[in-house]
């Protein structure tokens, strides 16, 4: 959390005036400094489970090697903020929300004037309702928790799942007494598991559908013992059990730098065989004719392997009647 | 008679990456790679599966981004200038590899193979639309839509006028490209938010697809398991990724694509080879790139062994009939336990098939004739084919999900992309306030063309790949300039369509650089 909020403090900017900027480029020196790094990325991937691999094959999609160094636009940063007191929710998963929020400055202002001494005791606060099945009219929730989110203007909230939530970001007075400043919109975690409800019309019986949730997930057709079996592969399924370390098995080490380096080192050898004649003379090369340049100089490049390698040149003079051969004969070994 | 049918679903689509004021951008490689890796290898493959007279069936999405791309001709022109140099890299390795003849095999294979791509690429009048709709309009390919740029839904949650618009713009645009409205839709990242499918009936749109969890966590319980589709309460239906024959493909353990006599993708003469040989084929700033020829098979060590692609070819023809086998048992089992024929739904991000998995297309084609030829047990089929065929299917309200990482949606919202979203919802928001202020304009000239350019530049900061990208952490520095500079863009837009004054010649600028979806019509953001 403290991570997040040290990001969002960097986006400082005003607002872009529109008219005067074009979107020229402009060589700048430096590329923009990277400022939403890595975060939680690396930790969060050793917790593999589905979507890894094709986490993994669709970064190829993007393979460029580093980032261009090609000019770049004068841009304007984004706004920071947009002038609205304004909170909205998001989920992220069966367990997590996301919210994000605005207070205006002159929001603060008038609660300052307000309280008088008592927004000096406040702390912002995030008021988190679980509104289940009900029409929320702000004190009809079936229970809610407060998180003390200080001066962060996002937040990522433990939950639970198959549940509808609502958020208000707001200030907790020292007496208790908590002041709304703005209400998000309702969401609804999903389900981590099947739902309790069947369809009288499309009944089957329990057995049956575990064995059908079991090879859905592609396990295959183990025998299943209803609850159970449900249960434990539920619990094998979203702890990465079964996950796939995802690209370690896969790719070869050359060109990334794994987690535990090895240290690394090739060599390889090419020949250059170069000569030149007259302009318009013919030269063959192990009896392939080669191109000459319009000065009659030529060159070639061959990998060069273990072994021996006999290279004829043969230069034939335009006339036919001289021609000269010179056979380098060129020996590599490996210790 | 059949005991079940199989249904293959290839998943095409890149971001929109056009920069027609650099000669030369890395990031459209992108598009040269999979254009000769992976949709001419495909064409090449459906072609021949037709001219043996082999009835395959094959779903396949083209997103709208890859569509403008495919047929827009500054990227047509600039891909015959790729695949040229390529040739060109060819004749030398050709020439290089004298001496070291496991290599020089290899050499003239790849010549051979890129002159194919030139070919075919040609043949099609340098568009490769013309192939896709040509297999369509012959009943072996079906061609569904995906979201205008690939935006996330269940992440526009609270801008649902930006999924409809997402939608409609896709629906136009197919229909545009393809004669005919598309029949289904491949949700981005297979990201279903309940609700959304409303969206999708105003469209037309008759399925959908959504991770296995998608249905198995439905309310009710779906009786089929993921086996068959179910209806929403719309009727749009939902048909859900069965995750046993996605495994054979997708695990990097047990799938078939880390057999070790499979090409190796990291390993590329781009980055192998003398940089100042390599230099003319690699970025002309002299950063190292994949040129597409890989000399070496994934061998299972770090010493690699020289590619040899006759082997790999019989290990591909082995891995389609233990593909096609496995299906068969799948079905054979649950026709049993069913007591009806079930579906099998195996999608796939088209890339995986030749870029990432060189031998993909050719395990398809042995797939494909094997399922024609040797057996009776299954049968592929499309979607549509199979709801019109069975039109009666239970009604399931399907589970919020995605195909992403953890199968929600963690992926778009971490600590290195979850700043965006605050930016993306107050662009969508000021999207649908100007789209209905402005909702009874008649073409008036310069306006329409702002209002129009802004809801491009809000859709193309919509992409999930920028959010993507900066997840996996790695070259992000593009994904972070590419958001920014369309919410920018928009931004600009708006401020100048309220003061009523608009800057006409920064406007034909970033119209002229961000001219995806010619015909857009700002009005469906709402």
């Amino acid at each position: 959390m403290v991570l997040l909020r040290k990001i969002k403090e960097r986006i400082k900017k005003i607002i872009p005036k529109s008219k005067e900027k074009k979107a020229k480029p402009a060589t700048t020196a430096k590329p923009k400094k990277r400022v939403f790094g890595k975060a939680a990325v690396s930790k969060q991937k050793d917790a593999v489970l589905l979507g890894t691999q094709e986490v993994a094959v669709g970064k190829t999609k993007f393979s460029t090697p580093a980032p261009t160094k090609e000019t770049r636009l004068i841009m304007e940063e984004l706004p920071v903020s947009y002038g609205k007191d304004k909170i909205a929710l998001q989920i992220r998963d069966t367990h997590w929300l996301h919210t994000y929020w605005e207070v205006t400055g002159q929001t603060f202002e008038r609660l300052k004037h307000q309280l008088g001494i008592a927004f000096n005791g406040a702390r912002m606060n995030l008021r988190v309702y679980d509104v289940s099945h009900i029409v929320f009219n702000g004190t009809n929730a079936h229970r809610f928790f407060d998180l003390d989110v200080g001066y962060a203007n996002s937040w990522y909230v433990e939950t639970a799942p198959g549940r509808s939530w609502c958020v208000d970001i707001g200030l907790l007075l020292a007496s208790g007494e908590f002041i709304k400043i703005a209400r998000s919109n309702i969401v609804y975690t999903p389900l981590d598991g099947p739902s309790s409800i069947t369809d009288e019309e499309w009944m089957i019986p329990e057995e049956m559908f575990a064995r059908l949730y079991g090879m859905g997930f592609g396990f295959g057709r183990t025998s299943p013992v209803g609850k159970a079996w449900q249960e434990r592969m539920k619990q094998a399924l979203f702890s990465g059990a079964l996950a796939s370390p995802g690209m370690a098995s896969m790719a070869s080490p050359v060109k990334k730098v794994p987690k535990q380096r090895k240290f690394w080192f090739w060599v390889n050898t090419e020949l250059i065989v170069y000569g030149g004649t007259e302009p318009d003379a013919k030269v063959t090369v192990q009896g392939k004719e080669i191109p000459l340049r319009p000065d009659g100089t030529f060159s070639l490049r061959f990998a060069l392997p273990d072994g021996k390698q006999v290279i004829p040149c043969k230069a034939v003079a335009a006339d036919k009647l001289e021609e000269q051969t010179i056979t380098p004969i060129v020996t590599r070994e490996t210790k | 008679m059949n005991k079940g049918y199989l249904a293959i679903v290839l998943h095409g689509h890149l971001p929109f990456v056009r920069h027609p004021e650099h000669e030369n951008f890395l990031e459209e490689d992108w598009l040269y790679e999979a254009i000769t890796e992976t949709y001419i290898p495909l064409i090449v493959v459906f072609e021949n599966l037709v001219k043996d007279r082999v009835d395959f069936r094959l779903t396949m999405t083209l997103s709208p981004t890859l569509i403008s791309m495919l047929t827009d001709g500054l990227l047509q022109e600039r891909y015959l200038k790729h695949i040229n140099r390529l040739i060109e890299l060819a004749h030398k390795e050709v020439d290089r590899t004298r001496w070291q003849p496991e290599f020089n095999i290899l050499a003239n294979f790849y010549l051979g193979r890129f002159y194919q791509a030139r070919n075919t690429f040609e043949k099609y009048h340098c568009n490769l639309i013309n192939a896709f709709k040509l297999f369509q309009d012959l009943g072996k390919l079906e061609i569904i839509t995906c979201g205008a740029t690939h935006g996330y839904f269940p992440l526009m949650d609270v801008v649902k006028p930006s999924v409809r618009a997402q939608v409609k713009v896709a629906v136009s645009h197919y229909e545009k490209n393809f004669g005919r409205r598309p029949k289904g839709i491949w949700l981005p990242e297979c990201g279903y938010n309940p609700g959304d499918d409303e969206i999708l009936k105003e469209s037309g749109i008759k399925y959908f697809f959504t991770d296995a969890h998608g249905l198995l966590h439905g309310t009710p319980r779906p009786k089929y398991g993921v086996f068959a589709p179910a209806y929403c309460k719309s009727g749009v239906a939902c048909f859900a990724r069965d995750l046993e024959s996605s495994k054979q493909v997708w695990s990097s353990i047990e799938g078939y694509p880390g057999d070790y006599l499979y090409r190796e993708f990291y390993r590329d003469i781009g980055f192998d080879l003398d940089f100042d040989y390599i230099k003319p084929y690699i970025h002309p700033d002299g950063i190292r790139i994949s040129t597409g020829m890989k000399y070496f098979r994934i061998s299972g060590r770090d010493d690699k062994l020289p590619y040899n692609p006759h082997l790999a070819q019989e290990k591909a023809a082995e891995h389609a009939g233990n593909f096609m086998f496995n299906r068969q048992k799948q079905v054979e089992y649950l026709y049993d336990l069913m007591g009806k024929k079930p579906i099998i739904i195996s999608p796939y991000d088209a890339e995986l098939y030749g870029h990432w998995w060189y031998e993909g297309p050719m395990w398809l084609d042995f797939l494909m004739r094997k399922v024609h030829f040797d057996q009776k047990t299954i049968s592929m089929i499309t979607p549509s084919e199979y709801l019109g065929d069975n039109p009666r299917n239970q009604v399931v309200t399907p589970s919020m999900s995605s195909w992403g990482w953890k199968g929600y949606s963690e992926m778009w919202l971490q600590g290195s992309n979850d700043w965006v979203y605050r930016h993306l919802h107050e662009a969508s928001e000021r999207m649908t306030e100007l789209a209905r202020q402005h909702s009874q304009n008649g073409s008036n000239g310069v306006m329409t063309r702002a209002l129009n350019q802004a809801l491009r530049e809000l859709l193309l900061a919509q992409s999930s790949d920028w959010a993507f990208i900066l997840g996996t952490g790695t070259h992000t520095e593009y994904a972070v300039k590419r958001t920014k500079e369309h919410l920018v863009r928009f931004t600009n837009l708006y401020e100048q369509v309220k003061a009523n004054a608009i800057d006409e010649q920064w406007l034909a600028d970033i119209e002229y650089k961000d001219n995806i979806f010619a015909d857009i019509d700002y009005r469906v953001h709402q």
